[in-house]
């Protein structure tokens, strides 16, 4: 509403220009006296497994978990990519419709014939996995350590959190650039990649009300539960949100944050001049080339391209056990649900492409793999729900209203689906220590361009790091 | 600020009536043209009307049956109701209905009670179930064509039927149920741009070739637009339009301050008692519970291809997706019940059924495909918005529909209203929920507009 009633003043713009650069310095200072009060986020403790908590205290046993599978499962797989019922696109639709019926043919193809799925759970596997239960689920991670890592050194605790469609697999081509790096002076991380409770292998919550925070709170046990008292995190999409929660939470856990997807939430009167004035005095605001392109024009960038590409966050955020219920026994419709989002959000220009593009920055199989991440574990519906979780109170939570104020590094894709310029990730990260406006990529960052998110999670700990 | 303001306030009141003043000399929408079958148009245009009757098969049934077992459970939350979609454990006995007792051989006999047909036109096969009225002396027969919505199909319509064709008295209809292109049985446009106006000339157009050269139009939903459509088309062919859902179109400042005043000096701004009760609270009622709906409009108006991918292979889910809305557009507190009370007003049987057309005919995507048609230029913009309704029209204002329009609104776009009627209960699936309620209103409306010819 807020976005369209800005939108709409444009008309009034060059009139009350004059007005509108007085109230700028009238705004600076409001917002130098602003910053001054750093809130911290609340949060009580939770339970959320079925029926009510059972006397005495939680088993906090850590079980080693094996990804597994069998000759049923992928038997049954097939049986089911056997009997879909394709209805094939309109003629030059390309994937403006969604995923192109087409193409979704050959991806089934491969699926059924050439995927392995048993070669892919091998994969998996090659990283250890683990189990414990907090406030009540099971929790799944991975758990890498660097293997040789020389005298005297010691790694880097991390934690990397993954968002909707993805999964801790979006991790696994930068996991070696990590924890194995090849330059002798770059930081070697010990990583932790869990799991949402709700996606994948983390036990899905059975009680209303899991959100973002409560995600955050259980994280940050886990993360005291193996022994790490301080630790970085990074994380893009639901990632984002919930290491941000944890930074708010428990500041002094936190060494420092990484994010590569920074979505305003609170719309203050700074943002709103940039949005006026920026294009015009790009100067003024530190507005980039890049940031032009990507918010003017206003209408296109800033209404009408998130409508275009939010119907699935609507009806996920109201009515994800509808939403879920076909997808958990259609594979092939839940890989066109997930697998649309892989194209279209790495290049808005894929949706003009018989084949979404999808195959020229990801492999068929890797796209498979995360896919079988949600099909095997049946968990669709459980994920969905997370965003129904996160706006029943409305789209101004407490948090959104506290500020960041662990040193924050924020990589700025250039096909993310919300592009944020420097200024604005400033107003929520108040020691924003790097901003770096990376060269390609889009959403799947970690997945798509592990290398130069890799060297982006460098530069922002050297920075962090060097100031100590 | 606010001085700044009155005078764009002014100009805006006054540019308002000069738009209004310019609608009133356009009384009819051009009709455009369309041709949507595979590839490049063939010549010859094929006018044939061809007896159809629905068909099943062992196959068809045990397929289904196969996927049914086949449904891998979701737990739901503890204690959600319908909050947060349809719920799973409603949905388990619903499903074990499907599969051990709903008998679909039988349905498509009772689907087949009625003469089904099929016709090409602009390239496509349209379907539709053709009604006439029993010979009885003394009875004047007036044609009429019921149109259909989502997720709704030509089915709802088949309780209120015979209340139409059947009756005793001096009156009574010769009634087409015409599917709309891509919905059930008839065919689905192979060309992008397919959109209420193109339904509306052909639908249009079927009348034409079925001989009826005025007649009657009733339609909710979809139904209502294309119902509406017809008659900006050709208002010479439409004897009277009734509707049983009028979708609201802003009026910037003539709604804001029947908004304002409205609750507090309602008689004011025209509004009775029973529109203050049903808009009000507005943002509640009308932009929160809107939003909180509309998750289905806004995905299929986007990506309809992704969203009912999965729903063509999995009846369960096709079934989920389309009972919710008979569920909490029926009653919106019914979000609120483990089952929804989905059977209060409906049976298994009728609702199944419904859902078999959309599953049978794999129609689920095109379906959802006309959302995307429709909303691809502002349809605050198209001209159909931008053009009165100038045919006598007759509203029936159901309590549970998903939006209210009191009259003075609806007043903005139809300019010969004739019957304005609250009903006592029902919701958005008026003829399938509360056939009597909806056969009385309109043929008190029929009444009316007969009534004034004489």
């Amino acid at each position: 509403i807020l976005t369209a009633f800005i939108i709409h003043l444009q008309h009034f713009q060059s009139s009350l220009q004059s007005v509108l650069l007085a109230l700028v310095l009238g705004a600076v200072v409001l917002l130098v006296l602003r910053r001054s009060k750093a809130a911290v986020l609340k949060t009580e403790d939770g339970w959320w497994g079925a029926g009510s908590p059972p006397a005495g205290a939680e088993d906090e046993s850590i079980r080693p978990f094996r990804v597994e599978t069998s000759r049923e499962e992928i038997e049954d797989l097939q049986r089911r990519i056997d009997q879909t019922r394709p209805v094939p696109s309109l003629e030059d639709s390309q994937f403006n419709y969604g995923f192109n019926s087409t193409y979704l043919q050959k991806v089934a193809a491969y699926w059924r014939n050439e995927f392995n799925w048993s070669k892919q759970v091998d994969k998996l596997n090659q990283y250890p996995h683990f189990k414990t239960k907090i406030e009540g689920i099971d929790v799944h991670y991975v758990h890498v350590k660097p293997k040789n890592l020389p005298e005297g050194r010691t790694a880097v605790p991390l934690i990397m959190v993954h968002g909707w469609p993805g999964s801790f697999y979006e991790f696994y081509g930068i996991l070696p650039l990590l924890t194995e790096p090849a330059n002798a002076d770059d930081v070697a991380f010990e990583v932790i990649c869990p799991s949402i409770p709700g996606y994948g292998f983390s036990e899905a919550p059975r009680k209303k009300g899991f959100n973002s925070v409560c995600a955050a709170r259980v994280f940050l046990k886990l993360m005291r539960r193996l022994g790490f008292g301080r630790f970085y995190a990074q994380g893009g999409d639901w990632g984002w949100q919930i290491t941000t929660n944890m930074a708010q939470l428990d500041p002094t856990a936190v060494k420092g944050l990484h994010i590569n997807f920074a979505p305003v939430e609170n719309v203050g009167p700074l943002v709103i001049l940039s949005i006026l004035l920026g294009r015009r005095f790009p100067g003024l605001f530190g507005f980039t080339e890049l940031d032009v392109k990507r918010l003017y024009p206003r209408v296109e960038k800033m209404l009408v391209e998130p409508l275009k590409e939010t119907g699935y966050f609507h009806i996920q955020a109201t009515k994800p056990d509808t939403a879920g219920r076909g997808l958990n026994d259609s594979p092939v419709g839940l890989a066109a649900y997930i697998l649309e989002k892989f194209s279209t959000w790495t290049d808005h220009e894929f949706r003009n492409l018989e084949d979404g593009g999808l195959e020229r920055k990801f492999s068929l199989e890797d796209l498979l793999t995360n896919v079988m991440i949600y099909w095997t574990t049946g968990s669709i519906t459980s994920s969905m729900r997370f965003y129904k979780e996160n706006f029943a109170k409305g789209f101004y939570p407490p948090h959104a209203r506290i500020p960041v104020t662990v040193p924050t590094g924020v990589a700025a894709f250039p096909n993310e689906l919300m592009h944020t310029p420097k200024l604005w990730a400033k107003q929520k990260n108040h020691k924003l220590k790097t901003y770096t406006t990376m060269a390609r990529g889009g959403h799947f960052a970690a997945m798509e361009e592990p290398g130069l998110m890799a060297q982006d999670i460098q530069k922002f700990i050297k920075v962090v790091e060097g100031k100590k | 600020m606010f001085s700044l303001i009155s005078p764009f306030f002014l100009l805006r009141i006054g540019l308002t009536y000069f738009l209004v003043w310019r609608r009133k000399a356009k009384k009819s929408i051009p009709l455009g043209d369309g041709w949507w079958g595979h590839g490049q148009q063939t010549l010859r245009d094929d006018n044939k009307i061809y007896p159809f009757k629905v068909e099943t098969s062992e196959d068809e049934i045990n397929d289904l049956h196969r996927r049914i077992d086949q449904m891998r459970y979701t737990e739901p939350l503890e204690d959600c109701g319908f909050q947060y979609g349809f719920n799973s454990n409603y949905l388990q006995k619903v499903v074990s209905y499907w599969r051990n007792q709903f008998d679909w051989k039988k349905q498509v006999a009772k689907l087949n009670e009625y003469p089904h047909f099929k016709t090409n036109i602009e390239g496509l096969d349209v379907h539709f179930v053709h009604v006439r009225a029993p010979h009885r002396p003394g009875q004047k027969v007036l044609p009429l064509m019921l149109v259909h919505g989502w997720p709704g199909s030509f089915f709802e319509f088949y309780k209120i039927l015979p209340l139409l064709t059947d009756t005793k008295d001096d009156l009574a209809f010769e009634v087409i149920c015409p599917s709309i292109p891509g919905y059930g049985f008839s065919e689905a446009p192979h060309k992008q741009g397919f959109c209420s106006l193109d339904a509306a000339r052909i639908f249009l157009k079927l009348m034409e070739r079925l001989g009826f050269n005025k007649f009657y139009l009733q339609g909710g939903d979809w139904g209502s637009l294309i119902t509406t459509n017809m008659a900006q088309m050709k208002p010479q062919c439409v004897s009277g339009l009734h509707l049983n859902m009028l979708a609201v179109t802003k009026r910037g400042v003539g709604m804001l301050l029947s908004l304002i005043i409205g609750p507090y000096l309602p008689f004011l701004v025209g509004f009775t008692r029973e529109d203050v009760r049903r808009l009000f609270p507005y943002f509640e009622k009308n932009v929160y519970d809107l939003l909180m709906e509309s998750g289905y409009m806004h995905i299929q108006g986007t990506k309809p291809d992704t969203a009912g991918c999965g729903l063509n292979d999995s009846p369960v889910g096709l079934a989920a997706y389309i009972l919710e809305k008979f569920s909490t557009w029926t009653d919106r507190k019914n979000r609120d019940l483990e089952d929804g009370d989905l059977e209060k007003k409906y049976s298994l049987d009728d609702l199944l059924t419904n859902v078999m057309i959309y599953w049978t005919t794999r129609s689920i995507i095109p379906s959802m495909r006309f959302y995307k048609e429709n909303f691809k230029t502002n349809p605050q913009n198209r001209v159909d918005a931008r053009t009165g309704i100038f045919v006598p029209m007759g509203h029936a204002a159901f309590p549970n529909e998903l939006m209210h329009c009191p009259l003075p609104w609806a007043r903005w776009r139809f300019k010969d209203i004739r019957s304005y009627s609250y009903m006592p209960r029902g919701g958005h699936f008026a003829a399938f929920e509360e056939p009597r309620l909806l056969a009385e209103d309109f043929v008190k409306f029929v009444r009316k507009v007969e009534g004034k010819k004489r």
